[in-house]
C-alpha cells in the first residue's frame, strides 16, 4: 500500500484517477491548485487506486494523503 | 659496492607489497561481498592509468601514547594518499582502505598523510577528493584531552573552499566529526545501500540518547539525498560513483584562478533549438518537464545534473554551451508548480556561490511563480533560506544569463537573475509574465472594490485579469528596454552562446570588505 501525499498546501482543483483505476507510475492522479499553478500528483509507483481521500475544491495541507494505491 | 645493496632493495619490495595488498585476501574478500571495491580498485578507477604517484605507502600505525599497534602494522595506517591525473589534470587523493582497522582515521593517516595532501592540493591548486569509507576516528589513539591538538582538517577544508574543487565520495560509512568532511565539500555522490553519514554512528546513537538505528536507516542516500540535502547524487554502486567524481571534475577548473575547461562541441554554437513549443505550454498554470528544455538547449549529452532528487522543484547542474561550461538555474514547473521553498532556496545559492568560486557563468531558466505563501514556510524561515538565493545571485560576479521563459513574478524574478541583479544577457519568451505577482493575486487586490460593486462579480474579474495580462507581457518591459529582447524560443542556444562571449573578460568591482554576511 502506498499513500500519495501533497506536496504543498493548495486545492484540490481535478481528480482524474477514480478507485479501481489501474496506473502506471508517473500517471497523473489529480491536479492541485496552489499559488496560481496547476500541480499534478503523480503516481509514484504503478498498482491499483484503492482509496481517494479528497474530494474537487476541498483544500489540503501539505502531507495531506490524497490516494491511496493498493 | 655493499654485498647487500640486493638484499636491501628486495626488502624495500617486500614491503611494499605488504602494504600494497591492505588488510589481506579474507578482508577484501568481504569488501566485495558487501558489494563495495577496495580502495586500490576505486583509485583504478579513479586516476588516468599509469599515473598515480603514491605518497606514504609504507606509513604503518604507531604507538600513540603506548596503544597496542595492529601485528601487521596497518598496511598504510589505512589511508591511501597521492596524487594522479584525472582527464590529464592532476588532483589529490585521499581514499580510506576499509580493510584495513575499518578505514578508521588513525594518527599517522590523519596527522601526516592525509594534512601532507591537503597541504599540497593548496599549494599548488589543484582539486582535492576524499573517497570515504571509515568508521572514524580511530579512538583508542585519539582519546585523551590530546584531542585538543586535532581538528585541522575542516580548518583546511574551509580555507580550500572556494580555492580548490574538494570531493567528498560516500562509498561507505563516515560517521562522527568525519561527517563533516562531505558538509563541507562541493559535491559529495552517495552510493546507494552501503553509504552513509551521520554526526553519530549506531552504537554513539545508542549510548547517547537511546534511539535504535542503523547507520544506514539514519544517513543513507534515501536520506541525505532526499531528505536532508547533504547528499547531492545517489548512484548504484561504487563504480558509477567514481564515475560522477570524474564527470564532477570535468566541469570545473582546477583552482579559482582558471576558467573551466573549454569542450570543443559537434553541436553547432547557432543551431536553434527544435522541438520547444511540443514542450512548453503556453499557459503558464500548465506543468512541464523543465529538463527536457535544458537538454534541448546545451550541448548534446552536456547535461550533468547536481541533487537532482532533492527540492526537486529547482533544477541545478552544468551544461555545456557551444563548448562553454555553464551553471543552469532552472524552475521546475512539474515539481509544486516551480515555486521557491526553504530547500530549493538554499540548493540554488549553494550551487551559485560553488559556481561563482569557480569561474562557471550561470544560465537561469525563469518560470517562477514566486516565493511560497503562508504561515508553514513563514515557521520554516523562508524569509532567512530565500535571503540566501538572494544574496547568492547579487554576489555572483560571473557572466549571469537571465532567460524568462514564463513566469517572472514577485521576488522569484529578482533571485531568478533579474534586472537588478546586472545579468549581463537579459531576455524573455513571447509568452513572458513579468510581475510583481501572478495576475489572478493581483486582480483580487487592484480591482477588488470594482469586483465587489460589480453586478456581476465574475465578469467584472475577468474583464480586469484581461487587463492586467495585457499590462504584464514582455513587451512592455521590452518597450522600457528593461530587457534586452523579446526573444524566439528557438534562438535561446544562440542568445546563450553570444552572451557568454559577450561576458567572456567580464570585470565586476566591488567596495573592499572582508566579507559580507551572508544568511545562513
Amino acid at each position: 500500500m502506498t499513500e500519495v501525499k501533497a506536496e504543498l498546501v493548495g486545492n484540490v482543483w481535478k481528480i482524474t484517477a477514480k478507485p479501481g483505476d489501474q496506473v502506471a507510475e508517473d500517471d497523473v492522479l489529480m491536479i492541485l491548485e496552489s499559488m496560481k499553478m496547476e500541480i499534478p500528483v503523480t503516481a509514484p509507483r504503478a498498482g491499483k487506486v484503492s482509496e481517494i481521500r479528497v474530494k474537487e475544491t476541498e483544500v489540503v495541507k501539505e502531507g495531506q494523503v490524497l490516494v491511496v494505491l493498493e | 659496492m655493499s654485498d647487500d645493496y640486493a638484499g636491501k632493495v628486495s626488502d624495500l619490495h617486500s614491503r611494499r607489497k605488504k602494504n600494497l595488498a591492505m588488510g589481506g585476501d579474507e578482508r577484501i574478500a568481504k569488501q566485495h561481498q558487501r558489494g563495495k571495491l577496495t580502495v586500490r580498485e576505486r583509485l583504478d578507477l579513479l586516476i588516468d592509468a599509469d599515473s598515480f604517484v603514491e605518497l606514504g605507502l609504507l606509513a604503518e600505525q604507531q604507538p600513540v601514547r603506548g596503544t597496542e599497534v595492529l601485528s601487521d602494522g596497518a598496511p598504510a595506517d589505512g589511508v591511501v594518499t597521492g596524487h594522479g591525473l584525472v582527464d590529464g589534470r592532476q588532483v589529490w587523493v585521499i581514499a580510506y582502505d576499509f580493510t584495513v582497522m575499518a578505514g578508521s582515521m588513525g594518527a599517522v593517516g590523519e596527522q601526516f598523510k592525509a594534512a601532507r595532501v591537503r597541504d599540497f592540493a593548496l599549494r599548488y591548486r589543484k582539486p582535492i577528493v576524499w573517497l570515504l569509507d571509515s568508521a572514524g576516528a580511530r579512538i583508542q589513539e585519539a582519546s585523551g584531552s590530546t584531542f585538543a591538538g586535532t581538528g585541522f582538517l575542516f580548518y583546511d577544508q574551509v580555507v580550500m573552499s572556494g580555492v580548490i574543487p574538494q570531493v567528498a565520495a560516500m562509498l561507505g560509512p563516515c560517521a562522527a566529526g568525519t561527517a563533516y568532511i562531505p558538509g563541507l565539500a562541493d559535491f559529495v555522490p552517495m552510493v546507494k545501500e552501503t553509504s552513509s553519514m551521520s554526526l553519530g554512528g549506531a552504537r554513539l546513537v545508542k549510548a547517547a540518547t537511546g534511539e535504535d538505528v542503523t547507520d544506514h536507516d539514519m544517513g543513507g542516500s534515501q536520506i541525505h539525498c532526499y531528505e536532508s540535502g547533504v547528499g547531492d547524487n545517489e548512484v548504484p554502486d561504487d563504480a558509477a560513483c567514481i564515475a560522477e567524481v570524474r564527470r564532477f571534475l570535468s566541469y570545473l577548473p582546477s583552482s579559482n584562478t582558471e576558467k573551466p575547461p573549454f569542450m570543443e562541441s559537434s553541436d553547432p554554437a547557432d543551431r536553434m533549438v527544435e522541438g520547444l513549443d511540443r514542450i512548453v505550454p503556453t499557459n503558464p498554470r500548465s506543468a512541464y518537464d523543465v529538463k527536457r528544455v535544458i537538454k534541448a538547449e546545451f550541448d548534446q549529452d552536456s547535461w550533468f545534473e547536481v541533487k537532482p532528487t532533492w527540492a526537486k522543484n529547482i533544477v541545478v547542474g552544468f551544461a555545456r554551451a557551444g563548448g562553454h561550461v555553464v551553471g543552469v538555474v532552472a524552475n521546475q514547473p512539474m515539481v509544486k508548480g516551480g515555486i521557491l521553498d526553504s530547500d530549493s532556496a538554499d540548493k540554488a545559492a549553494r550551487f551559485i556561490r560553488m559556481c561563482d568560486a569557480f569561474n562557471v557563468p550561470l544560465v537561469y531558466l525563469m518560470d517562477v511563480p514566486g516565493f511560497m505563501v503562508g504561515s508553514q514556510v513563514e515557521k520554516e524561515g523562508i524569509i532567512r533560506h530565500g535571503a540566501k538565493m538572494l544574496y547568492a545571485t547579487s554576489e555572483a560576479t560571473v557572466p549571469k544569463i537571465t532567460v524568462i521563459m514564463r513566469k517572472a513574478y514577485g521576488a522569484g524574478y529578482y533571485v531568478m537573475g533579474g534586472k537588478g541583479y546586472q545579468p549581463d544577457v537579459l531576455v524573455a519568451w513571447p509568452f513572458a509574465e513579468i510581475s510583481v505577482m501572478g495576475p489572478e493575486g493581483a486582480v483580487n487586490i487592484i480591482f477588488n472594490k470594482q469586483i465587489e460593486a460589480s453586478s456581476n462579480p465574475e465578469e467584472t474579474r475577468a474583464q480586469m485579469l484581461q487587463a492586467i495580462r495585457a499590462q504584464i507581457n514582455p513587451y512592455v518591459a521590452a518597450g522600457w528596454a528593461m530587457i534586452d529582447d523579446v526573444i524566439d524560443p528557438a534562438e535561446t542556444r544562440k542568445v546563450i552562446v553570444r552572451g557568454l562571449e559577450q561576458a567572456g573578460e567580464k570585470r565586476t568591482d566591488r567596495p573592499w570588505r572582508k566579507h559580507g554576511n551572508m544568511p545562513v
